[in-house]
């Protein structure tokens, strides 16, 4: 009895290591679940975008998983591991070191705030580990390998929220009141640089520290600089005070809310009807192609909103990395690095960005980059700019 | 320009009288218990959510919720008082300031998990309306809170200076020991000074709702500010914490308008600092 027990534990346990090994002898490597970080700051004063994005960092791992995960690779599975890097950056220098030191990552993902994304880009080129980002400043592309940013940057906003202006207005006079951290600063400094050559009056030039308690005092000032249309660069608790007092105080002057805060669904919510109208830029929407349709659509069945364009980029961002992955035929960090230096997309969820194309410059840009100008038309966030970007066309109010 | 000031001021007395009844609720705690409030801005969120669902749910007016917000959280505060801050009054400094630290934090988080971060807004009747005076505007909305603020702030005057109870709470204030010799219980006493301080919090709440989005870190928005304007008022002076919030509101507003918007809270902790170089113990300061 005993006998025949070992006899048949010896024949299990090697038809067991044959039948899990076999496609490993096969292809020669381990088809162990390949770890994607994934950086988010879920609770803090940012969580409430981040939030949004882990949803959707899941939900793009299933997508993938589901159609067969990385079929160079045996048909492995993404494996996200997530961390909460609590809206702080001494946190994200700390949880991005852990992350990278406690597992064995192929490349992560994150932060969507440029203040948090500067410094885990920065932990993870010493790392050598890639990192793919919906954050928009320029920063990151200045002097780094590891970096890769397939969407419009903040210095293409600009230009894109001045041409905007010149569709409303005949003679733009616009304020400019922006919150004083990386993201705020660096789409500012934008506008205002290009603003002479794009025919555009900046008549006042105005940082802010977010999370104030009250916009009356910054609106009292728009109103006495006189411009007709009001450029904001905010989060949203800031942008609905904003959008708010201007109405409050009766000012009749065209709104710009610019990304960030403006682009999400709960913009609409807190603001209203006020909101109808009102004018934004976006590196993504969620009506930029078919593909990111389909994407809106499945995660509307989930959280019965439309996704926003840090959540839909990060989708887009990792069947990149899959792309890659597929075509270093590795799960190596170095490996996968150069395999997204070389990523050229133009059809499937890879390339789902304004353009339809993502292709990396050495310095980590799409090359194609660019934002779409948005409107909120009817409770919806609409694409309204550039011409071959519109689904609809741009609304004067 | 005078029209620009006279808004500016104006803009800043409206949110003053808010930071006024945060930053009385800490100062009373501070003067009759002797503890700081590290939660205060905490049950202002919670004043918030309960106004948000009224009227939602209900369809109260936020000003009627008033008469919910602020005695639910006079209870709330007799609780903390009871089952909390009593057990750690004999110890010393660092278990006082861990037990509200922490009541914050779990406060906070458990916010956080139940309502999540997003931002909820009420639109009233009056939410986006205004009063207009010439050139100058005054929110109906802010109207209304400063107004019921200062009346608030008024009959809590009136409570410690002419009731029985509000007397024991100014002596117990002043010295304990003497009050607790004279036959004063300190500890209904002290439970008072709790519900009373977050039933401010709960108006204060219930006040910003109409014009303000309530999210779980909403609180310590505010609660800067009411520390800040209880150490300019003079650390447990009721009228000191009121002028000296009245003050920041002025003084946030103008270095705003004059200054530069980043620049509001730097203006604050100026006349902070200049106040306290001048007069250590704050504005109200017997010197």
């Amino acid at each position: 009895m005993r006998q025949q027990r070992r006899k048949f534990l010896k024949g299990a346990s090697k038809a067991a290591v044959a039948a899990v090994a076999a496609p490993y002898v096969m292809r020669g490597y381990a088809a162990d679940p390949v770890n994607i970080g994934g950086l988010y700051p879920s609770t803090g004063g940012m969580a409430q975008i981040g939030q949004g994005c882990v949803v959707a960092a899941k939900m793009a791992v299933e997508m993938v998983n589901n159609a067969g995960g990385v079929k160079a690779l045996g048909g492995a599975k993404l494996n996200l591991i997530l961390s909460d890097v609590q809206s702080d950056t001494t946190v994200t220098r700390t949880e991005t070191d852990r992350l990278i030191s406690g597992n064995k990552l192929t490349a992560v993902h994150g932060c969507y705030a440029s203040a948090l994304t500067l410094i885990a880009s920065e932990v993870c080129e010493r790392a050598k580990v890639p990192i793919i980002t919906g954050s928009s400043t320029d920063q990151l592309n200045k002097g780094r390998h590891f970096t890769f940013t397939p969407f419009a940057r903040a210095s293409q906003f600009a230009r894109a929220q001045l041409q905007m202006a010149k569709l409303v207005a005949d003679k733009p006079k616009v304020a400019v009141v922006f919150e004083n951290t990386a993201f705020g600063t660096a789409t500012s400094n934008g506008l205002k640089e290009l603003a002479p050559g794009e025919g555009v009056e900046i008549v006042m030039f105005e940082p802010y520290s977010a999370g104030f308690t009250d916009a009356g005092p910054l609106i009292n000032k728009v109103k006495a600089s006189g411009a007709n249309m009001l450029f904001s660069v905010s989060y949203l608790n800031d942008l609905i005070l904003i959008v708010r007092t201007v109405k409050q105080v009766g000012l009749n002057i065209a709104i710009n809310g610019g990304s960030g805060g403006f682009v999400i669904p709960d913009f609409y919510k807190n603001v209203g009807k006020a909101a109808e109208g009102l004018l934004g830029v976006a590196h993504w929407n969620h009506d930029v192609n078919d593909a990111a349709e389909k994407v809106n659509a499945e995660y509307k069945k989930r959280t019965g909103e439309f996704i926003f364009e840090y959540a839909g980029g990060l989708v887009a961002q990792t069947y990149m990395l899959v792309d890659a992955m597929e075509r270093a035929q590795s799960a190596d960090p170095v490996k996968v690095r150069d395999a997204l230096a070389s990523l050229d997309a133009s059809s499937g969820y890879a390339a789902m960005a304004p353009g339809g194309k993502v292709k990396f410059g050495p310095d980590g840009k799409n090359v194609y980059g660019h934002p779409v100008g948005v409107q909120w038309q009817n409770g919806d966030l609409v694409s309204v700019f550039p011409k071959e970007d519109a689904r609809k066309p741009l609304l004067k109010t | 320009m005078l029209e620009i000031v006279a808004q500016a001021v104006i803009n800043g007395l409206l949110i003053g009288g808010i930071y006024a009844l945060v930053s009385i609720g800490v100062t009373l705690i501070f003067g009759v218990v002797k503890i700081v409030n590290f939660a205060q801005g905490e049950f202002v969120m919670i004043g918030m959510y309960v106004t948000f669902f009224l009227a939602t749910q209900l369809g109260m007016d936020p000003i009627v919720s008033l008469v919910v917000s602020m005695p639910l959280l006079f209870l709330i505060g007799v609780g903390v008082q009871h089952f909390l801050i009593r057990r750690v009054l004999g110890l010393n400094d660092l278990p006082q300031i861990f037990l509200t630290f922490a009541l914050s934090l779990l406060i906070l988080n458990v916010a956080l998990m139940l309502l999540t971060p997003n931002y909820r807004t009420l639109h009233t009747s009056y939410s986006d309306a205004a009063l207009h005076l010439g050139g100058l505007t005054v929110p109906v909305a802010k109207l209304i809170a400063f107004g019921v603020a200062m009346l608030l702030s008024a009959i809590l005057w009136v409570f410690l200076h002419t009731t029985d109870l509000g007397r024991a709470m100014r002596a117990a204030s002043q010295n304990r020991d003497v009050a607790q010799l004279m036959g004063i219980n300190p500890h209904r006493v002290f439970a008072v000074a709790l519900g009373i301080a977050l039933a401010l919090a709960g108006a204060a709440g219930s006040l910003l709702m109409p014009f303000y989005p309530a999210y779980p870190m909403v609180g310590q928005v505010f609660v800067l500010m009411a520390f800040v304007a209880v150490v300019l008022g003079t650390l447990g002076n009721v009228v000191g914490a009121l002028v000296a919030s009245l003050l920041m509101g002025i003084a946030e507003s103008l270095g705003i308008q004059f200054i530069g918007a980043d620049s509001g809270l730097i203006v604050v902790f100026l006349l902070l600092l200049i106040t306290l170089a001048v007069k250590p113990s704050g504005l109200a300061a017997r010197s």
